[in-house]
């Protein structure tokens, strides 16, 4: 072996029509669960908007050859600021608390989660991202717990969503997660 | 280089060739070759960087950075240290300054091999050859202090200059050749997640020959032939296509055969053979109804026999002036020089696009890797890799080291019916041939 060990051009090539199909099904399930517990909110239709644009990022930093997670991470938190100024600005109903912050973090740890399980031999320069995002992940739990928003759906997929995506992550890379914790923070 | 400013660091021009890489580079683009050097013991980091700190002493034409200026990119001393990481990514990746402290060349290395991917605008195949040996050289003198003497071999003087050996070298009477037919651009998906693949045929050197020596034709001649015979079978012929566009195989030149030179930057033409496809076949048609049968051996013995009369018409001193010359001309011009830096950059990019479809394939040959003495004797073999492109989806090269000849594709076309005609080529002719590869694709050596 003269090479470190990559994806064999025919399993990228599954995986990519995998991850279309996963979602696809997240979409239409996003979108059922919308019908049926909220259907005068069509928070789905944002869910799915966001899947779409994970996949423009992707597509773009792959290309670009830039980190997707340091990507996800900042446009995670710049569109979250900017949804709670637009709630802001026209009168704060709460919908960027209740709506827009779970939907974007539901989309980042749905697109952390794929850069995981493409990538996890070289999870280490995702790692201290992938922390950063699921320790942002708590906030709808929070919001929950402290009774700040009065529609809590959406923050239960997403924390659900979150816990799945640290399961994951735990089982496939909790070596490289452990030794970035160290890297980065030692004294 | 050239001249000092006030802060005492020094810069120089980009030969004529270096120009055109830095307008034209990007992620897609990285106009990046790699050498790796292929040890018979595991490489240690710490003394690999201090070989390729002490290398770059010798040849400091290779510390340095590239720098903006209003009309061209300029190189600029770097005196920030090198960076070397364990290799993570595909071969001939681009390199971007700001992630490899501003060096144009990167150094990495896995279990026994040791890797330099270098930016085209510092130098050519040949020059890049010359510093990474240095660092070989250096390596094993510090790995073994025992076995080498190191000061012998530091004593002897090098001689080399960064001179733009093009600008001393070209006739400005000499007139361009124009090609003006489009080439077969190779068919088939690419390879999804940004992956390069990478197959190196090692082929036995003398077995090579032999068989070279039976057709009267030289390895470069008989390997373009059998990489246009792939071409044909793997993926013209596979894919059923009707293109009437000849297979163009762009051969880089090394110039220092031809003019005296010096230098440790470009130096280098290129000279195109277009196989015409649709000619060929009206040929082979014709000649199936009168003999009623026609073999593959026959049919690459026609494409040898084309092969070795472009070589012998094209690969004149005059031909080589005439192609360097244009280039030259083109880069001297005064209406091209008047552009400011950013506006280059847009033209050359568009007028890049259609430019690529010219030329089908890419085979560089750099030759023989000659290694002095003991050292020879840590040393397997040597791979030569140059970075595929969006239109010209394979790239080939070659180099030799002892006995074994390392014929290299990279691509980024998820198919390798190329690659294994290739090998089953060879494989006919009884030349013994071991197949290595990043496992991107299928190992063809286990294909049936």
């Amino acid at each position: 072996m003269i090479y470190p060990k990559k994806i064999n051009a025919s399993h990228s090539e599954i995986i990519v029509r995998l991850l279309l199909i996963l979602s696809l099904l997240v979409g239409i399930l996003l979108t059922i669960i919308n019908k049926i517990t909220s259907p005068n909110i069509p928070w789905a239709a944002f869910t799915n908007c966001g899947i779409i644009y994970v996949w423009l990022v992707t597509i773009y930093s792959i290309n670009k050859n830039v980190n997707i997670a340091g990507y996800v991470l900042l446009q995670t938190i710049l569109i979250s600021l900017l949804t709670v100024y637009i709630d802001y600005r026209i009168g704060f109903k709460g919908w960027s608390l209740s709506i827009s912050i779970p939907i974007i973090i539901m989309v980042a740890n749905l697109a952390m989660l794929i850069l995981t399980i493409i990538s996890y031999k070289k999870y280490l320069r995702y790692a201290i991202y992938q922390l950063i995002i699921l320790l942002f992940s708590i906030l709808p739990a929070i919001l929950i717990t402290e009774k700040i928003v009065t529609n809590p759906i959406l923050g239960i997929i997403a924390t659900g969503i979150s816990l799945l995506n640290l399961i994951i992550t735990l089982i496939l890379s909790s070596k490289d997660l452990k030794e970035a914790v160290v890297r980065k923070f030692h004294m | 280089m050239k001249t000092k400013n006030k802060e005492n660091t020094t810069w120089r021009r980009l030969d004529n060739s270096a120009k055109i890489f830095p307008i034209s580079a990007g992620k897609k683009y990285s106009t990046v070759f790699r050498i790796s050097c292929l040890l018979k013991e595991k490489v240690n980091k710490e003394i690999l960087k201090k070989a390729v700190k002490e290398a770059l002493k010798r040849y400091t034409s290779f510390k340095v950075k590239m720098k903006a200026g209003f009309f061209w990119y300029y190189l600029e001393e770097n005196n920030k240290d090198v960076i070397i990481e364990e290799e993570k990514d595909y071969p001939c990746k681009y390199i971007d300054p700001k992630k490899n402290n501003d060096y144009l060349f990167k150094i990495t290395y896995f279990e026994n091999k040791i890797n330099i991917d270098i930016f085209h605008s510092l130098t050519d195949g040949g020059s890049g050859v010359v510093f990474f040996r240095e660092i070989i050289y250096l390596y094993l003198e510090l790995m073994h202090p025992d076995v080498f003497n190191r000061n012998d071999r530091l004593l002897r003087k090098i001689d080399y200059n960064t001179e733009d050996s093009y600008m001393k070298n070209y006739s400005k009477k000499a007139k361009g050749n124009v090609s003006s037919k489009k080439a077969y651009i190779l068919k088939g998906k690419k390879i999804k997640l940004g992956a390069i693949s990478a197959i190196h045929e090692i082929i036995d050197a003398d077995k090579l020959k032999e068989e070279c020596k039976k057709y009267e034709a030289t390895v470069t001649q008989y390997l373009t032939a059998v990489l246009i015979y792939s071409i044909y079978k793997g993926n013209y012929e596979k894919l059923k296509s009707k293109s009437k566009r000849p297979i163009k195989v762009c051969i880089p030149v090394n110039l220092k055969k031809y003019f005296p030179s010096k230098t440790m930057s470009n130096f280098f033409s290129y000279m195109t053979l277009a196989y015409n496809i649709e000619n060929k076949n009206k040929n082979i048609e014709k000649e199936k109804e009168e003999k009623k049968e026609i073999n593959n051996t026959d049919m690459f013995i026609k494409i040898l026999n084309f092969v070795k009369n472009e070589f012998k018409e094209k690969l004149t001193e005059e031909e080589i002036l005439k192609t360097m010359s244009a280039n030259v001309k083109l880069g001297n011009n005064l209406f091209i020089k008047s552009i400011p830096l950013e506006l280059k950059k847009i033209l050359v990019r568009l007028s890049y696009i259609e430019i690529r479809k010219y030329t089908t394939i890419t085979f560089s040959n750099i030759g023989r890797i000659g290694i002095i003495g003991k050292y020879k004797d840590y040393i397997e073999y040597f791979l030569m890799l140059i970075a595929p492109e969006p239109v010209e989806k394979i790239k080939c090269s070659g180099c030799t080291f002892e006995n074994k000849m390392v014929f290299t594709f990279t691509s980024i076309l998820n198919d390798n019916s190329i690659e294994k005609e290739f090998y089953n080529f060879l494989k006919e002719k009884n030349i013994s041939v071991q197949i290595e590869s990043n496992e991107v694709l299928d190992d063809i050596s286990k294909e049936n």
